[in-house]
């Protein structure tokens, strides 16, 4: 049971400068690395890992200072994006690997446990080559488990996985919180999934950090465009798309409540048939269906707006060309910033 | 599989252009194994001039493979893996002995080590003289043949991947451990095939070794008695005349090489070679 804590973490790569970045990572629990290409992320993970020096701040684990510890000597697995699995080697012999290099005597009673507990064990004598991508990241994890780590970094699980092999990851993440109880810090651009594991959540922007949040704050409070888009505001306006619009129309009112950085709006709820009364009009520029209803793109003025027209008898969509009303009720109105 | 547009006449017109190319790899090396009869190539290959000409051969091209691997992996390596300032200049040099004709490659050494030059003296000295000795024929095969394996080195080195190298170390490999287990195995593949080039592109040379050791002179690791490589006797019998001759020493040669040739593909077919099938020869 190690906790893991980042004090004011600095990283310089290129001309890029990252932090401070303060975190707390205690055992079981997953942190969630957020931000745009470029935010980031993946520099902060390699300055985790020991890949790029500390420009400043501390990283500590069980409160010893790691500033000198080589990435080898700081016992945490890193899984960068791509895998980074060995293509020469089999399966058993990706996962003994951290042992092999260890020299620990139960390389092979220990990689074949793991093996069983991905469910691996008869595709242990292939290559990475011949795996899928929900079999790769399996083999990733339990090369990455191998020898006790006590953090694991893991960039982008989701990627390049099918909606079902990204299902299966939900029990390798149940494995990391419950049975091996060790701290996780996953980059995700996927809202979904990143909210079905995580408890915490870092979102970066151009390398600089907002504080750590968990998701109803992330939800209730977006902090910026990229926040409000990932945790899935349909309707979020900078301040630049605003800044023409006319005091009386929609952009001018949204604009009269936005903060720094624009502001964001749930999508409005219009009850199926249509002819209601609204405060704001848009002409139906596309529609299609979802789960919950129809999802409906209007245009009002120069801004473009996704609305909910609740499921309703066959024949009522809105057509496009057609011209909705609809209100923004002032309670799911955030300003941004 | 069959593209679309691929009409008779432009298979036809593929076919002709790739056979005549094929023809004239065949056909010169027919030509060689045909001109004289079985008994003379028999003969050619019970000559004990022949006979040394071809071990002393094979150990000169053996020698220059050692040297290759010993210097020219790293500098590949080195090009791969630290963007120094000055290295395209670095690559263009390696290149250089691919444009440079042979005979001036000879010529060029010999005058660095022509007797009561400073280098023939520090040569001498060291243990290593070079003029008409296995030094030059070594020397002058490394300088056409290395440049091959540096740059297959450099091309399997930066084919890997970073973040493998970076898996490697935080999952508990040091530099080196991480470099001999992961970063080696990857490039072995493509290191070999650069390797059999520059052992195939020494064995063929002749321009450089006419100039630098036209006869070899036992010494250093040669103690065999005076000659010089297969190449340079060949040569030697189509000066006197002897094209029948000439050929059947050729064959003899030839047939050794391609049974070497032959078992490095057998190996790697059957895959007891540690890199794997069907990547390192066509």
């Amino acid at each position: 049971m190690t906790t893991w804590s980042v004090e004011g973490a600095e990283s310089d790569l290129d001309r890029f400068h990252l932090g401070p970045v303060d975190l707390t990572l205690p055992p079981g629990r997953v942190t969630a690395v957020l931000g745009n290409s470029g935010a980031g992320k993946t520099t902060l993970l390699r300055t985790l890992a020991g890949f790029l020096p500390l420009a400043g701040g501390r990283i500590r684990r069980e409160g010893v200072d790691l500033a000198d510890a080589p990435p080898e000597k700081r016992g945490l697995g890193y899984v960068p994006q791509g895998l980074g699995l060995f293509a020469h080697r089999t399966v058993e012999r990706n996962v003994s690997y951290p042992l092999e290099v260890r020299a620990r005597l139960d390389a092979r009673a220990r990689s074949r446990e793991l093996l069983r507990r991905f469910d691996l064990t008869p595709l242990a004598e292939r290559h990475p080559v011949q795996l899928s991508g929900g079999e790769l990241q399996r083999v990733a994890l339990a090369r990455a488990l191998a020898a006790e780590p006590e953090l694991v970094l893991w960039d982008e699980p989701w990627q390049a996985l099918d909606v079902e092999a990204r299902h299966a990851l939900d029990f390798v993440f149940e494995e990391l919180r419950s049975t091996e109880r060790i701290p996780v810090v996953v980059v995700t651009h996927d809202p979904t999934l990143a909210f079905s594991v995580a408890d915490s959540f870092l979102v970066l922007r151009r390398g600089v950090p907002r504080p750590v949040t968990d998701a109803a704050t992330l939800i209730a409070h977006p902090s910026d465009p990229f926040t409000a888009r990932f945790v899935g505001f349909e309707n979020v306006y900078d301040p630049a798309a605003l800044a023409a619009a006319p005091v009386a129309s929609l952009g001018g009112w949204l604009a009269s409540r936005a903060g720094p950085e624009g502001v964001a709006f749930a999508r409005p709820v219009v009850p199926a048939g249509g002819a209601v009364p609204g405060a704001w009009s848009g002409v139906v520029r596309a529609v299609h269906p979802t789960p919950e209803g129809l999802a409906v793109s209007v245009r009002v003025d120069a801004l473009r707006v996704g609305l909910r027209v609740a499921p309703g008898a066959p024949g009522t969509a809105p057509a496009i060309g057609a011209t909705v009303r609809f209100d923004v009720p002032e309670g799911t109105v955030h300003p941004l910033g | 599989m069959r593209r679309p547009h691929s009409g008779w006449p432009w298979l036809v017109l593929q076919g002709v252009l790739a056979g005549s190319l094929l023809l004239l790899f065949v056909l010169p090396i027919y030509a060689l194994f045909t001109y004289g009869t079985l008994a003379q190539i028999e003969a050619a290959a019970r000559n004990f001039a022949v006979q040394e000409a071809i071990w002393f051969t094979l150990y000169a091209s053996g020698v220059a493979v050692l040297a290759a691997v010993v210097f020219a992996i790293p500098l590949g390596y080195l090009l791969a893996r630290h963007p120094f300032p000055g290295r395209s200049v670095v690559e263009s040099v390696v290149a250089l002995p691919v444009v440079v004709p042979h005979l001036l490659v000879g010529l060029g050494l010999f005058l660095l080590v022509v007797p009561g030059s400073p280098l023939y003296h520090f040569t001498n000295e060291i243990g290593f003289p070079v003029y008409d000795t296995i030094w030059g024929v070594v020397l002058v095969m490394v300088f056409v043949s290395a440049p091959y394996t540096v740059l297959a080195a450099d091309l399997s080195f930066r084919a890997i991947d970073p973040r493998v190298l970076e898996a490697a170390r935080s999952l508990g490999a040091g530099p080196a451990t991480a470099f001999l287990t992961v970063t080696l195995p990857l490039a072995l593949r493509g290191i070999v095939a650069g390797l059999l080039l520059t052992w195939a592109r020494s064995v063929s040379e002749i321009g450089g070794i006419l100039v630098l050791a036209y006869t070899v002179y036992p010494g250093g690791i040669y103690n065999g008695p005076v000659t010089s490589t297969i190449s340079v006797l060949v040569w030697n019998i189509i000066q006197t005349g002897n094209l029948a001759d000439a050929a059947a020493v050729s064959s003899v040669f030839l047939l050794i090489a391609f049974v070497l040739f032959l078992v490095v593909r057998v190996g790697e077919r059957s895959g007891w070679v540690p890199w794997r099938r069907g990547d390192l020869l066509p």
